[in-house]
């Protein structure tokens, strides 16, 4: 559990810190904080409102990171599918990219699954309360963090400290690269759109690799 | 002059049913055996996809603009942090590797 908070934390702040500096009240950049609950989500959100970016772009852009949740409940849905609703909604609501990490850890241990979901439950409160604590934290210092700290720099390798995971196959691989590259390619496109499109190049390209590969 | 407050709250409500939605979806809606072998070999490849469009851009452009040389200090702190990742199953690992790779670098730099 540890380690993955000391990543948490300083993303978190970073992630408070952003929604200010973007023009929202500490009070909104919290409420984002508690809906959203994912980092990506509130970066994407708090950069397409500094842009003033229409709502529905804001959100379409929201959806295409949070994509990744889709593989992640599918993966994780034939551990849970035997609880009842009221333990699935809030399981659902605090799975994160660690807290999936974590979970297909414990669940793929041997033994007894039965009292599983109730360690899944106390790591997501843990990984969530650490959260919200960080986003207030930066939230309410705002802009009094020196750039010179380059403390949004953790917020790339959070994600890099989970792709690199990610990339078990040559097929994966092939999704990161172009994926990656199309980003770059993109990267002046508005609205944030460089995301969608490289996301949906990478995903054709693992696609068309695993089928090169079959064939 | 930001945008009339009301769309920020729109927005703030809307990401937490984006990302809910997303969630929840397989858990609590639906059964992913149900949907066809195609959508599910998509699905494998949205992580690495997805994480990679936000972390090459990062690393490589950290303001905006293409910095492929050794000056780019967040470059090189990546490099260092996707070995460790790649030795190291320990996210820590990765970010204070990276991190520490980054100050060193920028105190260099002065």
């Amino acid at each position: 559990m540890a380690p993955v908070l000391v990543g948490t934390i300083p993303f978190g702040f970073v992630a408070g810190v952003a929604a200010v500096g973007a023009g929202m009240s500490p009070l909104q950049a919290i409420a984002l904080s508690i809906f959203a609950f994912s980092g990506i989500a509130q970066l994407v959100v708090a950069q397409l409102v500094a842009a003033q970016s229409p709502a529905l772009v804001t959100l379409a852009a929201a959806l295409v990171v949070s994509l990744r949740f889709l593989m992640y409940s599918a993966a994780l849905s034939p551990h849970l599918a035997h609880l009842p609703r009221r333990w699935r909604v809030p399981l659902a609501y605090l799975m994160t990219d660690q807290g999936f990490a974590m979970g297909v850890h414990h669940y793929g241990l041997p033994g007894d699954r039965s009292p599983r979901h109730y360690r899944f439950l106390g790591s997501g409160l843990t990984l969530y309360a650490a959260w919200q604590a960080s986003v207030v934290a930066g939230a309410l210092a705002g802009a009094q963090v020196p750039q010179s700290w380059s403390l949004d720099f953790v917020v790339t390798l959070s994600f890099l400290s989970i792709l690199v995971p990610a990339l078990k196959t040559r097929a994966n691989l092939a999704a990161a690269v172009v994926a990656g590259a199309v980003a770059m390619v993109g990267a002046g496109l508005p609205y944030k759109l460089s995301l969608v499109v490289a996301s949906i190049a990478g995903i054709g390209a693992g696609i068309f690799f695993e089928w090169g590969r079959r064939r | 002059m930001g945008p009339p407050p009301v769309s920020e709250w729109l927005v703030i409500v809307g990401a937490g049913v984006v990302t809910f939605l997303t969630r929840a979806s397989f858990i609590v809606f639906a059964d992913p055996k149900k949907f066809p072998h195609a959508f599910r070999a998509a699905l494998a490849f949205v992580p690495a996809a997805v994480l990679a469009a936000i972390v090459l851009p990062g690393l490589a452009m950290p303001f905006g603009t293409l910095e492929l040389s050794a000056s780019n200090p967040r470059l090189l702190a990546g490099a260092v942090a996707f070995g460790v990742a790649v030795k190291v199953s320990n996210p820590l690992a990765c970010i204070v590797a990276g991190m520490a790779t980054l100050w060193a670098l920028q105190a260099l730099a002065g």
